[in-house]
């Protein structure tokens, strides 16, 4: 840890080639929030630290006219809910965003940094999971997009590679279309991490749903998108997204919570966000 | 092997500073360590307690997850940005105002945030205030103070600015006089331990134990001796000393075996902390698992594994604890009244429940620290976060063999103690590694981890009650069995199985009372005191018993209370007689019955169903307690009048944040008759200087420092009537002083300032008389008798305060979620002497109280603690608390206390579980029987019934 040095290239070249040429020694450091743990508890196995906030466009929120909407992997928590755009649109990603951690912590946190950490609890996945958002992840060999649906393979794992660096979040176009809700079960009504949370996404042409779950199994999961929805049966349309929840949840006990409650409270978080989303009310 | 240094610059509360900083220093260890902006403090380390909360480009962050070097170029604030040089800030000063002092550990990070969100949001709702301070732990306020406060300043901002409050005039006693340490707190000027550094001091560091329970097999040190900066290694095997309050039965470090997860077995000094947590981890420790007792039941039973093999040649306090070697039982505390099996005989009904409470913590926001130097010639200097330095420098020389005369004990600031500081803890160990390395001396601070699984936590208790009565609710026999869980060592676990025993039949009259309390060793972290000494506790048990047996019997639960409440004539389960000056509990049932809307009539009270799987009820508990103390528990204060007739009053109890230098300031005021402002009670409380008191626990320094604090006062009254009688030829008794004035009574022409008598009169041709004025006060504890070790008959308290609380309480049916709605909160404080620090103690003991309701426990597997961290050990927060907070003060004077005043510090956090789970119960129909009532406990709970 002595041998630690920090860089703030500014720019995406110089990063890649930092990274690239620590040959997988270096870190990518954005708000800190988690890095910063790993460093107290010598838990950080790198030479290099590399910011990357100083990066062209990675702190901006960007709407392409098409209406692709752009988010630069240091946006913070705060940049995100406290953007009446991104509230009124995609209320599963700026609900996420208010419940990470105090408000000192949404202060620094990063939804780059929130997703590449991949606690099976982040508050933000599951909204853009379900809204199809892409990673940009950025390397020597490239740059490539991946869905963020994906991207996630088990307890703080991913498909980045130990060189890439996440450079934004991208939500497509088409995503204008859906309703989302986001809903999170803590203990404390002040900062905690979720037993489980889950966002829902309404798609009122196709009248289909779609729930994404976190913090129920290592990684986000996915139900199957439930069609046929009528928006007047709202409860018989929860219960039906509920059980394709439980279908997809893998819980464990653990010191915040048992395996049951884990389930039962996915289920529960399906029936209110259909509610929610379907019935209107909030 | 030097870390590449990184040259940064950032405008520091307004200035251009530079600096050179290693990758990995974070903007706290800057600030603080390097900068000594020393407001800012370190409560966690890990971004979830906000004491480090400092603003980065004009937004608050938690300065200990930021890298110094991500600060280059930044606009930092520190709290210090706040600080003029003659007057305060709005918000500084409002928090003084409102109370929202009072250990002052948190203070200055609430600053930084509620500035912040007044830059942002002018004028914030209560919701958005409460949010933006979520972020930022308090132990000791319960928040409310901060909101007001907060909401104060930006109301006035519309209207020309926040002024301080006046007081009215008249006497001070009784009144709401300001705290004293209050400016020192808001401007981080206060120095705490953690603050602390001394020249050629040097860092420590423990290693603890991975295992419950195994033997040591060995230790390697020879490669961490051999490493850059470290002065000492220290293992178990370099001491014999033994260690305790009650009970010498803890080595400084593990010897030969370790009896929890998370005993120190080895520690280390050196020039920094990073080298010496280098050379902790370079520490190598063999173990060998033993079998382990983990619950008391496992203890007790047959072939249970000896927690203290050696029990039998421990040496303690004889005559008071009865521990049994051979056995886990450190201490078994019998209470006998009347005849239990007649009793049962002649009951209409015969109820047995059993209760559960889990370990918990104090959480106080300073975690234990101490600055230990071995001196030559044999003296020890000890600087330490303790709530009793007199308690310190009898235990350490006890332990050491070092005469109590060369040992000295400061203790400044503290930064929350609640029980947990009440013994010695750190300072043994820090003596050591400062004789090891040469003298010089050592500072340590634990780690928030370490506060949690190496310093002592709330015992665990499984109650088991049994309660004949009446059909009409009258209580006849009550049998009762507690099972504390102390853990390893036995602290003050054994008072608490004794204290608790002596109350723990509750507020109420019982013919025929059996109680066997046992205080069990356990491999798990050791029990001590916390706010309320067990009292939380039996409580839990006894008052939900009460509901159980009101539901069954279909008497209404407020009334089944008021039939057995003690009242003038009847006895205590240890035989005292409940007199008049022992106050009214009747009183205050009635009266938080009354604020919540309770109606007796009822019988059964009906929940309120309120949208989808939302149900309200109400709740009442009653609560009582007395000070646990021996026999001969003393105090003393002195006072000197200095030269511009001010007072400088000494006494060693700790003000840790509870308010009782402010009370004792306004005691000394009014009986000297001075302004309270010309009254000084500094910090440090120090055992070179301050004069003796025992300790500062158990809500007993306002009552005995106050009577001190009066003997003290009337003492400097009589030297300065008995000089100014010289003086104006008068027999002292008709000498009048007021408004720091003296005078012949009826003659009120002729007055004599103090200021001409506080050091001596001279009279105009050089003669002088009389002297500096000194004054000296005393108390100790009157009447009070050991317990009969059979019986447990005798007058174990010196004044017993009661209370209760009623809440209001909603229960999401579907996610188990409580919210407390509202709570109102009536004691018979005898006196109130500080009507807003007993508020602010109230609502502070109130959310503390929330806290064992709701939410905290310790969650063990196989012996191993896993929630030793903020991350999931969870504490209330200001988005946590209810809207609605109401307080209640009985004043039947005690006749012992100063202007009958009872001590009320502990009891608002006693019952609070008891009234919350009662309210369960009424909104659920469903009974609960374990701590905490969190989501998933009642959830579950409920799905099951």
């Amino acid at each position: 840890m002595t041998e630690l040095r920090y860089e703030r290239p500014p720019s995406l070249e110089a990063a890649v080639a930092l990274m690239n040429d620590a040959a997988g020694r270096a870190v990518v450091l954005a708000g800190g929030t988690d890095l910063q743990i790993k460093l107290r508890d010598n838990d950080l196995a790198a030479s290099l630290i590399v910011d990357i906030k100083a990066l062209p466009g990675l702190q901006e929120i960007h709407w392409a006219p098409s209406g692709e909407l752009t988010l630069g992997a240091a946006v913070t928590m705060r940049q995100l809910y406290e953007d009446a755009r991104i509230v009124t649109c995609y209320p599963a990603l700026a609900d996420g965003a208010e419940v990470v951690g105090s408000l000192q912590v949404r202060t620094r946190a990063t939804l780059g940094g929130n997703l590449c950490n991949a606690s099976p609890c982040m508050d933000t996945a599951p909204g853009l999971i379900v809204l199809g958002a892409k990673l940009r992840l950025v390397s020597a060999k490239g740059t490539r997009d991946v869905l963020a649906e994906g991207f996630f393979k088990h307890v703080k794992k991913t498909l980045r590679e130990p060189q890439e660096i996440c450079t934004a979040i991208v939500i497509p176009a088409a995503a204008q279309k859906l309703k989302t809700a986001f809903g999170k079960i803590k203990r404390v009504r002040g900062h905690d991490l979720a037993l489980v949370n889950a966002a829902v996404a309404y798609d009122p042409e196709a009248g289909t749903l779609r729930a994404a779950i976190g913090s129920a199994a290592p990684t986000p999961v996915v139900t199957p998108v439930l069609s046929g929805v009528n928006p007047k049966n709202t409860v018989e349309f929860g219960q039906k997204l509920a059980a394709l929840a439980l279908d997809v949840v893998k819980p464990i006990d653990d010191v915040r919570a048992s395996a049951e409650y884990r389930r039962d409270m996915a289920g529960l978080l399906c029936r209110r966000l259909v509610s929610e989303l379907l019935g209107g009310q909030k | 092997m030097s870390a590449p240094m990184h040259p940064i610059e950032i405008t520091l509360n307004g200035e251009k500073v530079a600096f050179e900083v290693p990758a990995h220093r974070t903007l706290l260890q800057l600030l603080k360590g390097d900068v000594h902006l020393d407001a800012v403090k370190e409560g966690c380390g890990i971004g979830e307690c906000g004491a480090c909360t400092v603003l980065l480009n004009g937004e608050p962050v938690n300065a200990c997850l930021v890298l110094a070097v991500e600060a280059n170029g930044a606009f930092v604030e520190t709290p210090e940005i706040e600080n003029k040089s003659d007057s305060l800030s709005e918000l500084q000063q409002a928090f003084i105002d409102f109370g929202a002092i009072q250990c002052g550990f948190c203070t200055a990070g609430m600053l930084s945030s509620a500035r912040a969100l007044l830059k942002r949001t002018p004028q914030p709702s209560h919701e958005q205030i409460a949010e933006a301070i979520a972020g930022n732990y308090c132990r000791c306020t319960g928040y409310q103070p901060f909101i007001d406060a907060i909401a104060a300043v930006a109301q006035a901002r519309t209207t020309g600015g926040y002024k301080a409050s006046v007081l009215p005039a008249g006497k001070f006693v009784g009144g709401s006089t300001k705290r004293i340490d209050g400016v020192a707190k808001v401007t981080g000027s206060a120095q705490y331990v953690h603050d602390m550094v001394l020249p050629r001091m040097l860092h420590a560091r423990i290693k603890t134990s991975p295992h419950a329970s195994a033997k040591i097999v060995s230790i390697k040190v020879d490669k961490a001796k051999a490493m850059p900066g470290v002065r000492a290694v220290l293992t178990g095997a370099d001491y014999t000393y033994k260690l305790g309050l009650y009970m010498q039965d803890k080595d400084i470090l593990a010897r030969g075996r370790v009896r929890y997860h998370g005993e120190a077995v080895a520690a280390v000094a050196a020039d920094t902390l990073e080298q010496a947590e280098a050379a902790v981890d370079a520490i190598e420790v063999t173990y060998e698992p033993l079998p382990a007792a983990l619950t008391v039941h496992e203890a007790l039973a047959a072939e249970a594994p000896l927690v203290h093999p050696d029990l039998a040649s421990y040496s303690f306090m004889k005559g008071v604890f009865f521990p049994q070697p051979g056995k886990n039982i450190a201490h078994h505390q019998k209470i006998r009244k009347g005849d239990v099996e007649q009793g049962f005989k002649a009951a209409d009904r015969v109820f047995e429940f059993k209760f559960k409470n889990p370990p918990v913590q104090h959480v106080p926001m300073e975690t234990h620290t101490a600055i230990v130097q071995a001196m030559p010639g044999g003296e020890v200097e000890i600087i330490t976060s303790a709530q009793s330095p007199f308690t310190v420098r009898t235990l350490f020389s006890h332990t050491f063999g070092v005469p109590e005369y060369k040992v000295r004990v400061r203790v400044p600031y503290v930064g929350g103690g609640f029980g947990g500081k009440a013994g010695i803890h750190l300072e043994p160990l820090v003596y050591c590694l400062s004789k090891a390395a040469g003298n010089r001396p050592v500072k340590i601070i634990a780690t928030r981890e370490e506060e949690f699984n190496t310093l002592p936590s709330r015992q665990g208790l499984e109650s088991r009650i049994k309660t004949g009565v009446k059909k009409d609710g009258t209580i006849v026999a009550l049998e009762v069995e507690y099972l504390w869980d102390a853990g390893a060592y036995a602290d003050y676990g054994v008072n608490i199985g004794r204290a608790a025993a002596y109350s723990g039949a509750g507020p109420y009259c019982i013919p025929n009372c059996k109680l066997d309390s046992k205080v069990i060793y356990t491999n798990k972290i050791f029990g001590t005191a916390y706010r309320g000494f067990g009292h939380l506790e039996v409580l839990w048990g006894i008052e939900r018993n009460i509901d159980l047996i009101a539901r069954a019997l279909g008497v209404d639960p407020m009334v089944m209370r008021q039939k057995n409440l003690l009242k003038v004539g009847d006895t205590t389960i240890t035989g005292e007689l409940f007199t008049e000056g022992h106050g009214r509990p009747d009183l205050c049932l009635s009266k938080v019955a009354e604020a919540i809307g309770w109606d007796p009539n009822a019988r059964v009270q009906k929940p309120v169903k309120v949208g989808s799987g939302k149900v309200r009820a109400k709740g009442l508990a009653m609560l009582h307690k007395a000070p646990a103390m021996p026999s001969y528990t003393s105090c003393s204060v002195v006072i000197k009048m200095e030269p511009d007739a001010s007072a400088t009053l000494l006494v060693s109890g700790v003000d840790y944040g509870q308010g009782t230098y402010t009370t004792l300031a306004q005691i000394a005021a009014d009986e000297l008759k001075i302004p309270v402002e010309k009254v000084r009670v500094p910090w440090d409380a120090d055992t070179n200087f301050t004069p003796y008191d025992w300790q500062t626990v158990a809500s007993r320094f306002a009552v005995m420092g106050g009577n001190a604090t009066i003997e003290a006062a009337r003492d400097c009254l009589n030297q300065l009537r008995e000089v100014a009688g010289r003086v104006l030829c008068a027999p002292p008794e008709k000498i009048v002083c007021e408004n720091s004035q003296c005078w012949v009574e009826g003659r009120a022409e002729q007055k004599l300032d103090y200021k001409k008598l506080v050091l001596g009169y001279t009279y105009p041709n050089g003669n002088s008389i009389g002297g500096p004025v000194v004054g000296r006060g005393r108390y100790i504890a009157q009447g009070l008798t050991n317990l009969d070790p059979e019986t447990g008959q005798g007058r174990p308290a010196l004044n017993w305060t009661y209370g209760a609380h009623g809440v209001e309480i909603e229960v999401d049916t579907d996610t188990g979620e409580i919210r407390l709605l509202r709570i109102a909160s009536a004691f018979d404080a005898g006196k109130v002497l500080n009507e807003q620090q007993c508020r602010t103690q109230v609502v502070g003991g109130v959310i503390q109280g929330l806290g064992s309701a709701l939410w905290e426990k310790f969650i063990f597997s196989e012996g191993r603690m896993l929630n030793n961290s903020f991350v999931d050990y969870k504490l209330p927060t200001a988005k946590d608390i209810p809207a609605e907070m109401q307080q209640f003060f009985i004043e039947t004077p005690h006749p012992q206390g100063p202007y009958g005043a009872r001590g009320i510090a502990e009891h608002p956090m006693i019952s609070v579980p008891s009234a919350i789970g009662n309210a369960v119960a009424n909104a659920t129909g469903v009974e609960f029987f374990e701590l905490p009532l969190d989501p998933e406990r009642v959830y579950l709970t409920l799905k099951r019934s």
